[in-house]
């Protein structure tokens, strides 16, 4: 526990820290940081809200977590907050005094990248989600009371299947559906309109395209969606024929969350690559300061040397996102950017290259403001990034002798890996799967379409998808994908999962 | 002040995680027929009641790229190669012979949860839809034990006088007779005393002394003195000393002819395993004793019976004699439940003689025979071995199924006959589950 002295001391470092940002050139507000318990700060991880409904996947990492936390000693809880209006942080009791200012410093890290980047600024208005889940945890309990336990979590699962699936582009504003029926049929229309205009033997020859608009605006009267939509929970919500009340309203709660955690998901590389690169500055002006012991200081020196560790199976964001900031302050300062040095094709001329532009410190905080994830990787993703920072991807393969998985590297072609990122961090790496009929072979069945990009849908989650997709619709469903590039429709109509080409 | 300590408030997490836990036995029940036919459980060196089982953390299902042939993929940081292994851990459901696809499922790590092979013995009755197993399906058996000290009695041997509690009954005599003697006389507590003792306990002549008023015994205060009637004396009662016992001795016959090759030897080992766990649960003594035969059978010790590989030719009838002159020995009926088990691929030289052999081990009332007609890979069904035909026709063993498995079982109650084809090594949850069936329509 926290003593009143160690306490004092700790509100001192954070009015010091919060200075410190501000002579960095970062934007700072009040923050509420809040001393708790690691068993408090590891649900506040597990279930992403201070407060939030109960399910069995929020126990499962929280089970995880602690397990990681209590048995290996590693996995220090240290770092929870939220972009909430006034921005909120846990602090853990019995963590390490070294290790709860290195949290401060990182959070007011956090705090600028929420209040500076477009994406994050976006999901401030989201803000109010942290009430809703408070509510909501009280509410799902009087549904469990009344249609219980077992059908409240159905519902909750089956919105969490789908929860990703959100529109493409987070300024999305949503329209009704009536708007984008009017708006096709007026520039159907319009066509019609400029076929008329059209000299009398022209006309004759594209009377069979007149014929096809005409079909179409017949069709698009009754037709739902009007054209194809992403947010499949949206599209459930609202025309779903046999949900109950609460059983939308469960499934709002699920989208209204998803959508609030979607910008963090989206730069969390940056987010949190931000965070690390400023918490080092910052931590050593405290040093040079006097602020910090020489002892505290190695603690938090031992401390930032484990978290920014590079992982041999999984990209350590702590350890490539500030690698990211460092890399590109260092082109920007030595001029490495522009036509000219991007047309040169001498190698040797490019690394020395050096023009003084000193331009990196403004390149960064443009990063930090405009970029996400998947930018990131398509700009800074370079043959010598991906060399520096040793990445390569790796397979997984059954050993038939020993019946293990064996790891192996495949590749470290940066061109490849690129590739490879760059699509991971578009929508999450979820496959795009658009809602294209609700009301399929006019007996109300439901009908999706994958967007095959070369990748096919791995069947066993498939399968577990369309279970979680006729749960929502009670009436059988449909998805059309690729396989062995070939079409193929499959379906689920509640017990038989079967497929048709 | 912005860094503040909140009040605590209740943990919410463990509930969940619980039910996650939940979920994940959901699942390990699902894949029962696979998890007890693994090899690790049953050779596992250490004698340890916990298996550790590979099992996935319950994913939500979402819509993620991935064939089904092709292998899963990840990035990473670090030295090496091309080609080069940066890691490698046990791979699910470690199944032999199997093949398996890699990891089609990438990212998700199996983690290992420990299971008690008791639980999952609960699991499989459960799957069954049989109650846990109590005594009360046992047969319990006495066991003379000798003589014990149960209590006393008023007659007995002066060599089982109970001194303590004769004295103590003697002592209560002196304290009526005092009482007696004052009401009756009306004389006082001490004159009454000397009355008493100068008649030497008996209570006539000393009402008869303070009636007369002859006393002359003299004393200053009341000694007590136990006086004895033939009722006070209490001697130790001795009982035959029983107890009701459950135990139980299982015969375990291979084939060990020379077409019984490695395969062949697990199925056997699988079934006997799981076969004593349960009886474990079942017994509170189980004894197991290994024989092999080929043409000729014999004990042996547990390393040898799964080890040994010999040649010859198969007269199963051979073991059952040996198990007849060990039951007559050594394991009566009448105080061991008998199992026998025999695994054998079936090609018995003289079925005819075994059928004989089986009979004189049913009118020794043995508990159950099972028999497991091992022929990994084939097609099962009606072309059951040999020995089994034998069986089927001379005890009249009707065909029936567990699950897809068929078994071969005798309604009558003097024929305890399982017979059972394993073919592969799903079966072996139904065989068990058979088993079990069988044993408690046999009690």
């Amino acid at each position: 526990m926290l003593t009143p002295k160690e306490l004092g001391r700790m509100n001192a470092l954070e009015k010091r820290i919060k200075d410190i940002a501000e002579e960095f050139g970062l934007h700072t507000t009040e923050i509420d940081f809040e001393v708790v318990s690691a068993r408090r700060m590891i649900e506040a991880m597990a279930y992403h809200f201070p407060t939030n409904i109960s399910h069995w996947s929020y126990g499962r990492d929280y089970d995880r977590i602690r397990t990681i936390y209590e048995h290996t000693g590693g996995g220090i809880p240290y770092e929870v907050v939220w972009n909430f209006e006034r921005p909120r942080a846990y602090l853990v009791a019995n963590n390490p005094f070294a290790l709860n200012v290195l949290t401060i410093a990182h959070v007011f890290g956090h705090v600028d990248f929420f209040l500076r980047n477009k994406y994050l600024q976006h999901g401030r208005s989201f803000a109010d989600i942290a009430e809703e889940a408070r509510h909501a945890a009280v509410k799902f309990r009087a549904y469990e009371d009344s249609y219980g336990k077992d059908a409240v979590e159905k519902i909750i699962d089956a919105g969490m299947s789908l929860q990703w699936h959100q529109n493409l582009d987070p300024f999305y504003e949503e329209q009704d559906e009536e708007t984008v029926r009017t708006y096709l049929m007026q520039t159907e229309r319009e066509r019609l309109r400029a076929l008329q205009n059209l000299s009398p033997t022209a006309r004759k020859a594209s009377e069979a395209e007149k014929k096809a608009i005409e079909t179409r605006l017949k069709a698009l009267r009754r037709k739902t969606p009007p054209e194809p939509v992403f947010d499949i929970l949206k599209y459930a919500i609202d025309r779903a024929p046999l949900l109950e009340d609460w059983e939308r309203d469960i499934l709002r709660f699920i989208r209204n969350q998803a959508r609030s955690l979607a910008p963090n998901r989206r730069t969390q590389l940056l987010n949190e690559g931000w965070a690390t690169y400023w918490h080092a500055r910052i931590m050593r002006r405290l040093f040079d300061e006097g602020l910090l012991t020489a002892e505290e200081h190695g603690m938090y020196l031992d401390f930032h040397a484990k978290v920014t560790q590079a992982n041999k199976g999984d990209l350590n964001v702590y350890s490539v996102g500030p690698a990211i900031y460092e890399y590109v302050k260092l082109r920007w300062d030595k001029g490495q950017f522009g036509r000219e040095y991007e047309d040169c094709t001498d190698p040797l001329k490019k690394e020395q290259w050096n023009t003084n532009a000193m331009k990196g410190a403004e390149k960064i905080f443009e990063v930090a403001e405009y970029y996400t994830s998947r930018m990131a990787a398509e700009e800074f993703f370079t043959p010598e990034f991906v060399h520096s920072q040793k990445l390569y991807i790796y397979e997984a393969e059954r050993d038939e002798e020993t019946g293990e998985i064996v790891y192996r590297i495949v590749t470290r072609d940066p061109e490849v890996i690129r590739e490879i990122f760059k699509n991971s961090y578009t929508l999450y790496g979820l496959p795009t799967v658009a809602v294209v009929d609700g009301n399929y072979s006019d007996r109300g069945e439901w009908y999706l379409r994958h967007h095959y990009h070369g990748e096919e849908l791995l069947p066993s989650y498939r399968n577990g998808v369309m279970a979680h997709l006729y749960y929502l619709w009670r009436r059988p469903v449909y998805l059309e994908s690729i396989v062995e590039e070939k079409p193929k429709l499959f379906s689920y109509d509640g017990s038989r999962h079967s497929e048709s080409t | 002040m912005p860094i503040t300590v909140p009040d605590v408030v209740a943990e919410r997490g463990k509930a969940d995680a619980r039910r996650h836990r939940d979920k994940q036995r959901e699942a390990i029940r699902k894949r029962l027929p696979e998890i007890i036919s693994e090899e690790a459980i049953i050779t596992r060196r250490e004698k340890g009641k916990v298996v550790k089982i590979p099992i996935r953390e319950i994913q939500i299902p979402i819509f993620r790229h991935g064939s089904a042939k092709g292998r899963a993929v990840g990035a990473g940081q670090g030295e090496g190669g091309v080609g080069d292994v940066i890691g490698r851990r046990p791979g699910p459901g470690n199944q032999p012979g199997k093949k398996g696809q890699a990891g089609s499922e990438p990212g998700v790590d199996y983690i290992e949860t420990e299971v008690e092979i008791e639980e999952l013995i609960e699991m499989m009755l459960e799957d069954l839809g049989l109650p846990r197993l109590e005594e009360k399906n046992v047969r319990e058996i006495i066991v003379d034990l000798g003589y014990k000290i149960r209590g006393t009695e008023h007659t007995g041997p002066y060599v089982l006088l109970d001194r303590k509690k004769t004295a103590k009954e003697g002592m209560r005599r002196f304290w009526h007779m005092l009482r007696a003697l004052e009401r009756d006389s009306g004389k006082d507590e001490l004159l009454c005393y000397c009355a008493l003792k100068q008649s030497g306990g008996i209570y006539a002549e000393a009402l008869k002394l303070l009636r007369d008023k002859v006393v002359t015994e003299q004393a200053k205060e009341i000694i007590p003195f136990p006086i004895l009637h033939a009722d006070d004396m209490r001697f130790h009662k001795i009982v035959k000393n029983t107890a009701l016992h459950s135990r139980a001795v299982v015969f375990a016959l291979m084939d060990v002819s020379g077409s019984m090759d490695t395969e062949k030897k697990y199925f056997a080992r699988s079934m006997l395993f799981w076969l004593v766990e349960f009886l474990r649960k079942l017994y509170e003594r189980v004894e197991i004793r290994f024989i092999i035969h080929h043409a000729t059978a014999r004990l042996v010790p547990e390393e040898e019976f799964f080890s040994t590989g010999e040649s010859g030719g198969t007269v199963c009838a051979s073991s059952y004699e040996l198990v007849d002159g060990l039951i007559e020995s050594e394991y009566p009926a009448s105080s061991w439940n008998i199992y026998v088990w025999h695994s054998s691929d079936g090609d018995d030289f003289y079925p005819d003689r075994s059928v004989v052999a089986l009979k004189k081990l049913f009118e020794r009332k043995i508990n159950m025979f099972g028999y497991c007609d091992i022929r990994p890979g084939e097609e099962r069904g009606e072309r059951a071995s040999g020995l089994l035909n034998s069986f089927v026709e001379a005890f009249q063993l009707a065909r029936e199924k567990e699950g897809n498995l068929p078994v071969y079982v005798s309604h009558h109650e003097d024929v305890p006959l399982l017979g059972l084809q394993l073919r592969q090594k799903e079966d072996i949850l139904p065989a068990l589950k058979a088993f079990l069936k069988q044993d408690r329509w046999e009690e």
